[in-house]
């Protein structure tokens, strides 16, 4: 039995070689999404760790515990200590770092030096470990190694903060008289060094050291010796406990057991009492609502993608039944059992999955590599792929779509089985109507398509808000786009023969008879080529589908990055405001020096804009409705912003202009005007942050300005989504500087190409700048391009589109050049009766016409017409708190243009293939081949 | 003097095996008047096929020449080759040859259309009044795969001398028919060269057909005998 699988192998093997194909890819596609959705979940939470990190400069995951011992009669700190040194190994993760630090209560102390305040001043004296090796001391040095100076008195560091604000000085003794030693003297210390936070990046103060303005530092273990240790005096001491588990250890996989030990660590372990609300909580909890929807989307995604392999495999399957057919039936008129036949089927069927399963599982994790490397749709940026690695789902995902493919090769065989040599005859003498035309599966499937599009257009705005409530959505408004596709490939192949039969009828007296045979071929006939021809238009309009999505969903999202930061680099650096001599503030800010700003040389121009979010205009004595101030140099802002075309009602310079030519103009925004019933020519009044009384005429209304989003979405408790509208006055500059004098203004730069983030920072740190708000466009895009829900949506559309690709090229050419092997006979009959080759190629040619030209037009259509009505659905669900923009549909004419190209590039060579196999065509040999 | 629609002088072929040439046909002479029903017998191996596709211009002779109505095939190009076969000659093979596509009218209409007649006027009757000569004058719009063996040889043979060719040439066209089929075939044959006046040329190795010729030429080894 091998040896004649082996043998029908070998025989048919390029037919072997495609359902290999087919095997290798499907195994291939079904586990590298798995694989990558990991690694992509893996990369969001760092992502999302990291964030945290970055904005609010605090290690991402601390558990802190902290209490108060009294006496310490029952080992409080012993405990707490031996948890704090397990703590981490129970989450499963390394320690990043530990940090305990222990204080006694704030206590009086006498200086040396007499001094005005010494009657109140106390400090709270503590320890902390590791404290010299991460502190900078920026005078005097840290305590020597025993803690004590050479007269032994203990050294202490102090905070800057203290030391200015106790008015401390260096080398100071001081006498904590409350305090005393195990042998009844008071406690004497002397300030040794002053230090700050050497290295914020390091996160080891989890208090910023300049709000321990009453501290001071002594070694650790000289504390313990004398206040926590077995002969210490005992006093009060407030223990804080620091465990910082490594977040970078952290995987997706780990989520779920993280999650579990922190709410037993929370609720019923033994420190439950002493430890505080984990930090990372809320992390992993917004994680959570990304990693749900990434799954939905790319699972969705991916589907159209593995159907279309199963029906590649089915349709290959399907070729070969039907070739052999014959074989199968003369196999059992000879009286072989139907089992045996079934088990050759199956082994052939065990084979090829196999092979396929042992090459596609490599193939998953080079494909999972090329996903994370995704930097557009159709883009790959090899150098930022991620290590993949196999994990124990890649052998049971593999194993399962080994059996999908071992399925669709064997099972037919079951069918094909029945056949003997009469119900062979007998079947090929009646042409029947395939099963779903009878069953109109496609009426049917665009029925379904056009009820999800209707429900889910009226919905539209449910979509968003669904999706930022976390909540998961219908799954129907993924699947009715391809059911639609599906659906209008199945009713095209119901209308093409009328369309044949049509031209037919228009051309009949013209055709010679290559013309006539084709067209006779293709009525008759045309059933067969069906599911090449469905295969063909899903390739074109699922490609064309997921190019529009893929494209939709990453410009819309650029477009609102770029939209949203208003310029390429904005930096509002801290005004302080100016104090009289008794130290109360004036009210009138000290302006930074702008000077700097002029030597920018990576910036083409610069502007200022004053840019007040908590102006506002009174309803009534008590109520204030908020609104946003942006006072701009119309000219210089217009050089270096600019806005969507389109999305204004009038072009975004002509609302400048008519800003710019109206001393004391505004520009409203729309939602404001017409809350508050204000037409163009009124005047309104207004107040700046600071309470200044402002007001204008009103130029015109805006939709969208440069960084102005008109509504923000927000979740509230319920975690229902809520809209809220945010107003705008936009003025100008000068009028506002000519009645409130210099306000606080940011700078909005325009940077030349090439300008890297260093030069910025350089600029920022060279200039010595505090800066209270930063914005880099570019960054900003580069963190849009990387987001893991629109790379992997890219990824996963550009592989379903490459795979997808692979597969009509291949099965285009396998299905030609079988029908044409299968119609040798005829062909040799043909040119026995003095048919041309050329003419066999013209009609071969027309056959190509009629299936494959038709079939890439309808593609083409269905897949225009489905991007137009279903991308906006979709991008609904893509939908991030922070799209602002109205959604644009997006096409661009080179992802289009590579689709056609390829298929051109498909059909041509299979043309050529056709052309060199007819004129190699032996006409006695075929003649010889019908008489076997 | 008679006219010779197919002569042949000393044609020999060979063919090229690992063993050095084979001789499929060693010098056949032979010369067939029109109007004939002529047989080419001889067991299998004998050379008939490889005679006919010679004779019939889709192949040719290593040595000697071919003359169909008194031109040297030899002469002819490619396409005037194809022209001949269009439209002077006729085929009905051994295993069937019908288009699938195509129903038993079409299908003999389909070789007036190759040899450029126009399905119009006088000539729409032709390819009805051939199948109604073969007796399948009842199974006009029948697809092929709803026929028999034998109807299907039958519509065959009514294609191959619907464009009237001057010989129709007929490789062992009942070896897949019954014996009364072949013998009614046969007769097909005989009332054709009486009715419409073609040449016909077949092979077959069944004796019992041999009486209907009005000329037999037997070849053995590649030698005519």
């Amino acid at each position: 039995m091998l040896g004649i699988m082996l043998q029908k192998l070998w025989q048919k093997k390029w037919m072997n070689l495609s359902l290999l194909l087919g095997c290798i890819l499907f195994v291939a596609t079904a586990v590298s999404f798995p694989l990558y959705q990991k690694t992509a979940y893996d990369r969001m939470l760092q992502d999302e760790f990291t964030k945290y990190l970055r904005e609010k400069g605090r290690w991402p995951m601390v558990l802190w515990m902290n209490a108060t011992c009294v006496n310490d009669k029952k080992d409080t700190i012993g405990k707490l200590e031996r948890y704090s040194g397990e703590i981490c190994s129970q989450l499963g993760l390394p320690e990043y770092r530990a940090i305990r630090s222990y204080y006694l209560l704030k206590s009086p102390v006498r200086s040396e030096f007499a001094r005005d305040d010494a009657e109140y001043l106390t400090l709270c004296l503590g320890a902390m470990t590791d404290l010299t090796d991460h502190a900078q001391m920026i005078a005097g040095h840290a305590y020597s190694g025993d803690g004590r100076a050479e007269d032994g008195v203990i050294e202490v560091i102090v905070p800057e903060t203290t030391l200015v604000k106790r008015g401390l000085l260096l080398d100071e003794t001081l006498t904590f008289e409350k305090l005393k030693t195990a042998d009844g003297k008071p406690v004497r210390i002397r300030i040794s060094g002053v230090f700050t936070d050497g290295n914020p990046e390091e996160c080891y103060f989890q208090e910023d050291p300049e709000q321990m303005w009453d501290r001071c530092f002594m070694e650790p273990e000289l504390f313990a010796s004398l206040f926590t240790g077995e002969n210490a005096t005992r006093y009060s001491i407030y223990a804080s406990l620091y465990n910082l588990p490594d977040y970078r250890a952290v995987t997706a996989d780990k989520i779920g057991h993280i999650n579990e030990v922190t709410a037993w660590m929370c609720q019923e372990s033994p420190y439950r009492s002493v430890l505080e609300d984990p930090n990372y909580q809320t992390i992993l909890e917004g994680y959570a609502v990304k990693q749900l929807r990434i799954s939905q989307a790319l699972t969705i995604l991916q589907i159209p993608v593995l159907v279309l392999l199963v029906a590649f495999l089915l349709m290959i399957s399907g070729q070969m039944y039907e070739m052999e057919r014959n074989e199968i039936s003369v196999i059992k008129s000879r009286g072989s059992y139907r089992g045996q036949i079934l088990l050759l089927y199956l082994y052939q069927g065990l084979f090829l999955s196999g092979l396929g399963g042992l090459i596609g599982v490599p193939l998953a994790i080079f494909f999972a590599r090329l996903l994370s490397a995704t930097r557009d749709f159709l883009e790959f940026n090899p150098s930022s792929s991620l290590r993949v690695q196999y994990t124990p789902q890649t052998g049971l995902y593999a194993l399962l779509a080994m059996s999908v493919t071992l399925c669709a090769i064997s099972v037919p065989a079951i069918r094909h089985s029945k056949v003997s040599i009469v119900s062979l005859k007998q079947s090929r003498a009646v042409s029947k109507k395939p099963l779903w035309q009878k069953l109109f599966l496609d009426i049917l499937l665009l029925g379904i398509a056009l009820y999800g599009y209707y429900t889910f257009q009226k919905r539209m705005r449910d979509i968003s808000e669904t999706v930022l409530s976390g909540e998961s959505l219908d799954p129907l408004l993924y699947v009715s786009s391809s059911l639609f596709i599906v659906g209008a490939g199945l009713l095209f192949l119901r209308l093409q023969p009328l369309v044949v039969r049509l031209i037919h009828l228009c051309v009949q007296r013209f055709l010679g008879p290559a013309g006539y045979i084709s067209f006779m071929e293709n009525t008759r006939n045309g059933r067969k080529m069906q599911l090449i021809m469905l295969f063909l238009v899903m390739t074109v309009s699922l490609g064309m589908f997921h190019a529009t999505v893929a494209r939709t969903i990453l410009e819309n999202a650029l477009e609102n990055t770029d939209y949203l930061d208003g310029a390429d680099a904005i930096i509002y650096e801290n005004w302080p405001m100016m104090q009289d001599e008794n130290g109360t503030p004036t009210g009138v800010y000290l302006e930074p020096d702008s000077v700097k700003y002029l030597s920018m040389d990576f910036a083409s121009s610069h502007t200022r804009v004053v840019y007040d979010d908590r102006a506002y205009i009174k309803k009534s004595r008590n109520a204030r409705t908020m609104l946003t101030v942006m006072a701009i140099h119309t000219k210089e802002f217009g050089g270096l912003t600019d806005l969507p075309a389109g999305i204004n009602e009038k072009s975004y310079h002509t609302y400048l202009n008519e800003l710019a030519s109206t001393e004391g103009g505004l520009l409203l925004s729309r939602n404001f005007a017409t809350m508050q019933d204000i037409k163009i020519g009124d005047t309104v009044d207004f107040h700046t942050g600071n309470d200044k009384t402002l007001s204008g005429t009103v130029v015109d209304f805006v939709d969208y300005f440069p960084a102005y989003r008109p509504v923000t979405t927000t979740i509230n408790p319920d975690g229902n989504a809520v809209s809220t509208d945010n107003f705008l006055i936009v003025m100008n500059y000068s009028d506002l500087r000519k009645k409130l004098g210099v306000q606080p203004y940011e700078n909005w730069i325009a940077l030349r190409e090439g300008t890297s983030p260093d030069m910025l920072y350089n600029f920022i740190e060279g200039n010595r700048m505090t800066v209270r708000k930063y914005v880099n466009k570019a960054q900003n895009m580069e963190h849009t391009l990387t987001d893991p829900l629109l790379q992997g949506t890219n990824g996963v559309l550009t592989m379903g589109f490459v795979v997808t690709l692979l597969l009509c090229a291949v099965g285009y050419l396998i299905y030609w050049i079988l029908s044409i092997r299968e119609r040798e006979l005829i062909f040799g009959v043909l040119r026995a009766w003095g048919f041309h080759k050329g003419e066999i190629v013209r009609m071969l040619l027309m056959e190509q016409l009629f299936s494959g030209v038709f079939s890439v037009l309808a593609g083409i259509g269905i897949g225009r017409l489905s991007s137009a009505m279903f991308v906006p659905l979709l991008q609904a669900s893509y939908a991030t708190s922070d799209q602002v923009l109205p959604m644009k549909l997006i096409t661009r004419a080179s992802d289009l243009y590579r689709l056609y190209g390829i298929v051109a590039a498909v059909m041509f060579v299979c043309i050529c293939t056709l052309i060199f196999l007819v004129f190699h065509m032996n006409v006695t040999k075929a003649l010889k081949l019908g008489e076997e | 003097m008679e006219e010779m629609i197919l002569k042949t002088t000393g044609v020999k072929r060979a063919f090229d095996t690992p063993a050095g040439k084979f001789w499929a046909l060693k010098g056949i002479d032979i010369a067939i008047p029109r109007g004939v029903f002529a047989i080419l017998k001889g067991r299998s191996g004998s050379g008939k096929t490889t005679l006919m596709n010679i004779l019939n211009s889709l192949d040719d002779p290593t040595e000697g020449e071919v003359f169909f109505e008194g031109r040297s095939l030899r002469d002819l190009s490619e396409r005037e080759r194809e022209n001949l076969r269009r439209k002077k000659m006729g085929f009905v093979f051994q295993s069937v040859s019908l288009l699938p596509s195509l129903n038993a009218l079409q299908n003999v209409e389909f070789s007036m259309r190759m040899a450029g007649i126009r399905i119009s006027g006088e000539n729409r009757g032709r390819a009805e009044e051939c199948l109604k000569l073969v007796g399948l004058g009842n199974r006009l719009t029948h697809m092929s795969a709803e026929m028999s063996g034998g109807e299907q040889q039958r519509v065959a043979i009514a294609r191959a001398f619907a464009h009237r060719p001057g010989i129709i040439f007929a490789d062992e066209p009942t070896a897949e028919l019954d014996s009364a089929m072949a013998a009614h075939v046969t007769e097909l044959f005989k009332e054709m060269t009486r009715r419409e006046g073609v040449t016909i040329l077949m092979t077959t190795h069944d004796v019992g057909l041999m009486g209907a010729a009005d000329m037999t030429i037997e070849l053995q080894d590649g030698t005519q005998i």
